[in-house]
């Protein structure tokens, strides 16, 4: 268990390099020229070529790259072009309303959809569960900047019940921030419920098929206490796998809809960096985001291993 | 078990005999059809321009479903645009499941390769999925082909993930041991046994990824990467007639209904299709 | 209750519930939607407009323009006294002038700030070779000499973008971490892509030439909102007290609505077609007339803008009501000529070589007029290769002139025709022609107003003849503010000191 557990350490380590290159060689081969765009439509190509070298981006690729996986394992991920500020401080700053979004609408999702799921796949073929499962494929056969949009324009405009964007002033209480949040992650939360009530529904009826079920029920237990029993223990790896799957679509999730909701997260920085070719917030943001992914991971496998058994790892 | 695992070539049958499947399967035909067949059906070239008709709403004389900002035929534009962005959803199906079936076995069965294959799966995952697409799609351009390489890089660790996670239970279940002992060869093993116990997770997944790719399509054309905007797909006529949400709704509505649609429909398939392909569960219900 | 909205709402729906028309919290705030983050501080650096309307509120020049455009003094005391040759400037500064450190303004931090824009910035380096010395000729005066006269000098000085912006001489470097101005506002706060929190700065000083800076805001807050139709939201909600740039289509929805106002900046500017002057097949002028002669200017500005209340139909560089206002060569504006244009493809043995041409959906009008441009260049024969780029990758390809034959953008009506850089040859397009070079210098260097009118006709009718550029046509911009904000005017860069709220 040690061993293993020193050897996913080390495979993290590794992924995260890998992620590190990738996101590297990436962005370098992106067209735009950052300097170009800091200095504004009029300024002419001498203008240009001067920021360039003060920015060191006139050095030969292979020099930018090692001098940047340098001073990555230092924990120093550059200066943003554009802020003038360490990339780490740009990100922390931007942390809280990604990870409060992807909470609250992971909440969302798997309150609603888990106990439908599972509702659904004990009364499978029933009306409700068709009417489960095509409600959820509904909501999430809508492209979610769509329904974002549609939201935000009676919801919040209209009705007034919720901030139509942002995330609160300077003076803006948590509380406010959260405020903020709600229509956001109702609208992620959406997305992703569709995902995991479909997910949890046919999980349960693969394990409502297996051996041991039917033997329980040839048994002579009742169906609601097999699937409490046994079907209910034995979902916990597809569940695992699915909030593991979901964490990455979450964070991708949240690119759209803090674009539509113009909330300052990970998501809208990554789209504005991308856009103004901000390398060093680019790069600094995927490894972030990958150590977060990695280490969800890595969890992952650790509770397979608590929850079945049968996995030999 | 053996037995179990033939009483697959009925899973049509099992198929169209749900009424919604067999409904959203001819949708979803259909669709494919008319789209495909765009150039022989479609009223009016898509892109000729008549901008005094602009916005014209449906119904209107020569504009069956309206005009756009431009007074091109939506009906035309849609038409066209099916095609591109249900080749889109297609090619990324195929190509990131074909991607994933590969590593995801070759890193669930061999456990020599699992470790460097599984790093590598994770290293792709860790990635934001609509920021490694805009990523390679501001990189290389939009083209259709390369948005389908972007998307199908996206989607395949999620093929492989399953595929590897499937496998790993399957390995050591008694009867692949058992072949194993038999002294199998084990790559018979691994296509007979292992694939086919896997087939239905993989069939399903690429069923959504379908489904996904299409509204990833129209998520980049939101963020501005989209396919260029010069080829009209369903995703760029959704958000090019965002701007005309209030004078001309249709404009939104019509390719809005047209991505559901197929999605839906889609889906419906990739479920009922999972249930068909389950052998297990057909025979109990 | 939830106060979900911005504090000042919450609040009045506060004060509703116990009395109503109780008097407020003394604090004002004016929140303002803008269209991007403003990555610099430092107008000096940046000719982007989004600079320019926040950095004018805490940065600020010698001189100003006023309402009708006239050169007026802000930091100077007075118009300055320009020798009889035209070649030296004295200008008087202002006394007591405060800066947010505490410090007092001279003529040495005056000259510094000088010298770096000359140095730096886009602008001044546009005339760096003809300033031969910047001078403290006094603790609060200042003389600029030039090798040759140069009319433009003044609107130079004044304009807020690339701006000869006055700074403490001690925070002078190439990058200026902390920007520290003069202006009737200093930073408070900047949260990036969040809000930049700007508050009254208490010893202002007022300007004796501009127009009074009230300050009757407490905080302005500038809140980066890069998508149109979000700012559209934003501003019928509630949440913003004015919202810059949006879409034309979004007009009657604000203006049915009883929270918000529409503003039409009416003519706001001009889009253009750049044309490749280095390199490629424009460089032949037969094909740069038969481009000319093929659009169809009054279609692209439909399809841009989609209602005539939001564009004319204007081949003149500047729009009725301007002192540059001259209809000299207008005759080859929209043409919408595809017969003229063929013939002319044939003239110059046109061999199919595409024609590249390079926008973006940065704004959308650009992609629109694009789109409909390349139906009627391919009507006349030509090849079209349109590319669709982000804007980052469009503001490096155009600086490469192997990339693009025409690329599209856009620009105010700026006060000073030179001020425009696609007419000289130095710009990145390139446009050298004997005859406009010497018109150019003529008009930089003529100091009579009627004279400079004259020459202006004579540049136009050459950008026209030789077809320099293609401006397509007059466009208005349309911003939002509240019902309850008064005293702002609807701008190329609003200010809002003098904004207040009613409540």
């Amino acid at each position: 268990m040690t061993r293993y557990l020193i050897k996913r350490l080390v495979g993290l380590v590794v992924v995260i390099f890998l992620v590190l290159t990738i996101a590297f060689i990436i962005v370098r081969l992106a067209p735009g020229d950052p300097a170009a765009l800091m200095l504004g439509p009029d300024a002419t190509t001498e203008d240009v070529a001067e920021l360039r070298t003060r920015l060191g981006l006139d050095r030969p690729i292979y020099v930018q790259y090692l001098t940047f996986v340098a001073n990555a394992a230092q924990g120093d991920l550059g200066d943003s072009l554009f802020f003038n500020a360490p990339v780490l401080e740009v990100l922390a700053a931007r942390a809280e309303p990604t990870i409060f979004l992807a909470l609250f609408s992971l909440i969302f999702a798997l309150v609603i959809a888990a106990p439908i799921g599972i509702y659904a796949a004990y009364r499978h073929g029933s009306a409700t569960d068709q009417g489960a499962i095509s409600t959820a494929m509904l909501a999430a056969s809508v492209p979610s900047f769509l329904t974002g949009l549609i939201f935000q324009r009676y919801l919040a405009t209209e009705l007034g019940w919720f901030p139509a964007s942002g995330y609160g002033g300077p003076d803006a209480s948590f509380l406010e921030r959260m405020g903020h949040l709600i229509l956001p992650s109702i609208v992620l939360g959406i997305t992703n419920s569709a995902l995991i009530l479909r997910f949890t529904r046919a999980s349960m009826l693969d394990i409502l098929g297996e051996d041991y079920v039917r033997t329980a029920r040839a048994k002579g237990m009742t169906e609601r206490r097999v699937v409490l029993r046994h079907a209910l223990k034995n979902a916990g790896i597809p569940i695992i796998t699915v909030v593991g799957l979901t964490f990455a679509l979450l964070v991708s999730g949240a690119v759209v809809t803090e674009r539509v909701f113009n909330l300052p997260g990970l998501g809208n920085l990554v789209v504005n960096a991308v856009l103004r070719r901000d390398y060093p917030i680019i790069q600094g943001t995927l490894i972030v985001v990958a150590a977060l992914y990695v280490l969800v991971n890595l969890l992952t496998d650790l509770l397979y291993l608590v929850v079945d058994k049968r996995v030999k790892l | 078990m053996a037995a179990t695992l033939s009483a697959e070539p009925n899973f049509f049958g099992a198929l169209i005999s749900r009424k919604s499947v067999l409904v959203a399967l001819v949708i979803f035909v259909a669709v494919v059809g008319i789209s495909f067949l765009s150039p022989l059906i479609s009223p009016t070239n898509p892109d000729a321009m008549s901008v005094r008709s602009r916005l014209l709403p449906p119904g209107s004389e020569g504009y069956l479903l309206g005009a756009d900002a431009f007074g091109r035929d939506v009906l035309s534009r849609l038409l066209f645009a099916g095609r591109v962005s249900l080749t889109i959803g297609l090619g990324v199906a195929i190509v990131s499941s074909v991607i994933g079936i590969l590593i995801g076995l070759l890193a669930g069965f061999f456990q020599r390769l699992d470790t460097p294959l599984s790093r590598l799966i994770d290293a792709m995952m860790a990635f934001p999925d609509i920021l490694l697409a805009l990523s390679l799609v501001a990189i290389f351009g939009g083209s259709m082909t390369n948005v389908i390489l972007a998307l199908s890089i996206v989607y395949a660790p999620r093929i492989a993930r399953i595929v590897r996670a499937s496998t790993l239970v399957i390995r050591v279940l008694p009867y692949v041991e058992a072949a194993r002992a038999l002294g199998t060869r084990t790559h018979v093993i691994m296509w007979t046994h292992v694939l086919r116990n896997t087939i239905s997770p993989i069939l399903v997944q690429a069923t959504f990824i379908f489904a996904y790719a299409m509204l990833a399509e129209a998520g980049l054309s939101f963020l501005g990467v989209g396919v260029d905007p010069e080829t009209p797909t369903w995703g760029t006529m959704v958000n090019e007639g965002r701007q005309y949400i209030d004078q001309a709704f249709f404009l939104v509505l019509i390719p809005g209904l047209a991505i559901s649609i197929s999605v839906l429909s889609l889906q419906l398939v990739g479920d009922g299709l999972r249930d068909a392909l389950d052998p297990r569960l057909a025979k109990e219900t | 209750m939830n106060c979900f909205r911005n504090t000042r709402t919450c609040l009045s729906v506060a004060a509703l519930a116990t009395v109503v028309g109780a008097p407020l919290a003394a604090q004002t705030t004016v929140d303002v939607a803008i269209i991007g983050e403003a990555d610099t501080f430092d107008p000096m650096v940046s000719t982007k407009d989004v600079v320019s309307i926040v950095t004018q509120h805490f940065v600020e020049t010698l001189y100003t323009f006023d309402d009708s455009w006239a050169v007026v003094p802000l930091l100077a005391a007075d118009m300055p006294q320009i020798s009889e040759d035209g070649l030296t400037y004295t200008i008087p500064l202002r006394e007591g002038v405060t800066f947010h450190d505490g410090s007092t303004m001279d003529s040495a931090d005056v000259v510094g700030s000088i010298e770096r824009w000359l140095e730096l910035a886009t602008r001044g380096r546009s005339i760096a070779d003809k300033v031969e010395s910047v001078e403290a000729t006094g603790e609060h005066e200042v003389t600029i000499s030039l090798s040759a006269p140069y009319a433009p000098l003044l609107s130079l000085l004044a304009f807020s973008n690339s701006a000869a912006a006055v700074y403490p001489e001690e925070i002078l470097a190439e990058t200026i971490e902390n920007v520290v101005g003069t202006g009737p506002y200093k930073i408070a706060e900047h949260a990036p892509d969040q809000y930049l929190q700007l508050t009254r700065f208490e010893d202002y000083t007022q300007p004796t030439g501009a127009a009074e800076r009230q300050q009757t805001p407490d905080e302005i807050r500038f809140v980066p909102v890069p998508d149109p139709n979000t700012r559209v939201e934003g501003l019928l909600s509630g949440q913003f007290d004015f919202a810059d740039s949006l879409p034309a289509e979004s007009f009657a929805r604000v203006e049915s609505s009883d929270v918000a106002e529409p503003l039409v900046l009416e003519p706001f500017g001009w889009p253009l077609f750049a044309i490749n002057h280095k390199q490629g097949l424009l460089t032949d002028k037969t094909l740069r007339q038969a481009v000319q002669a093929a659009l169809p200017h009054d279609d692209m500005l439909f399809a841009a803008f989609g209602d005539d209340t939001f564009f004319q139909v204007d081949g003149a560089q500047y729009p009725e009501g301007w002192t540059w206002q001259t209809d000299a060569g207008t005759d080859l504006y929209n043409q919408n000529d595809l017969e003229k244009a063929s013939a002319l493809l044939e003239e110059a043995g046109y061999d199919g070589t595409p024609l590249r041409i390079l926008t973006s959906r940065q704004y959308e009008f650009h992609y629109k007029m694009a789109e409909v441009a390349q139906m009627a260049l391919e009507a006349a024969g030509f090849d079209v290769d349109m590319t669709v780029v982000d804007w980052a990758t469009l503001s490096q390809q155009r600086d490469d002139p192997t990339m693009w034959d025409i690329y599209i953008t856009h620009s105010p009506f700026l006060p000073e025709p030179s001020l425009t850089s696609t007419f000289f040859s130095t710009s990145r397009e390139g446009w050298a022609n004997p005859e406009k070079e010497e018109l150019l210098t003529a008009f930089t260097t003529e100091t009579d107003p009627e004279a400079r009118k004259e020459i202006f006709a004579d540049i136009q009718q050459i950008v026209l003849d030789d077809v320099g550029f293609i401006k397509i046509g007059n466009f208005n911009s349309l911003q939002g503010k509240s019902t309850a904000l008064s005293g702002v005017e609807a701008a190329p860069w609003p200010q809002f000191w003098n904004a207040s709220v009613a409540e």
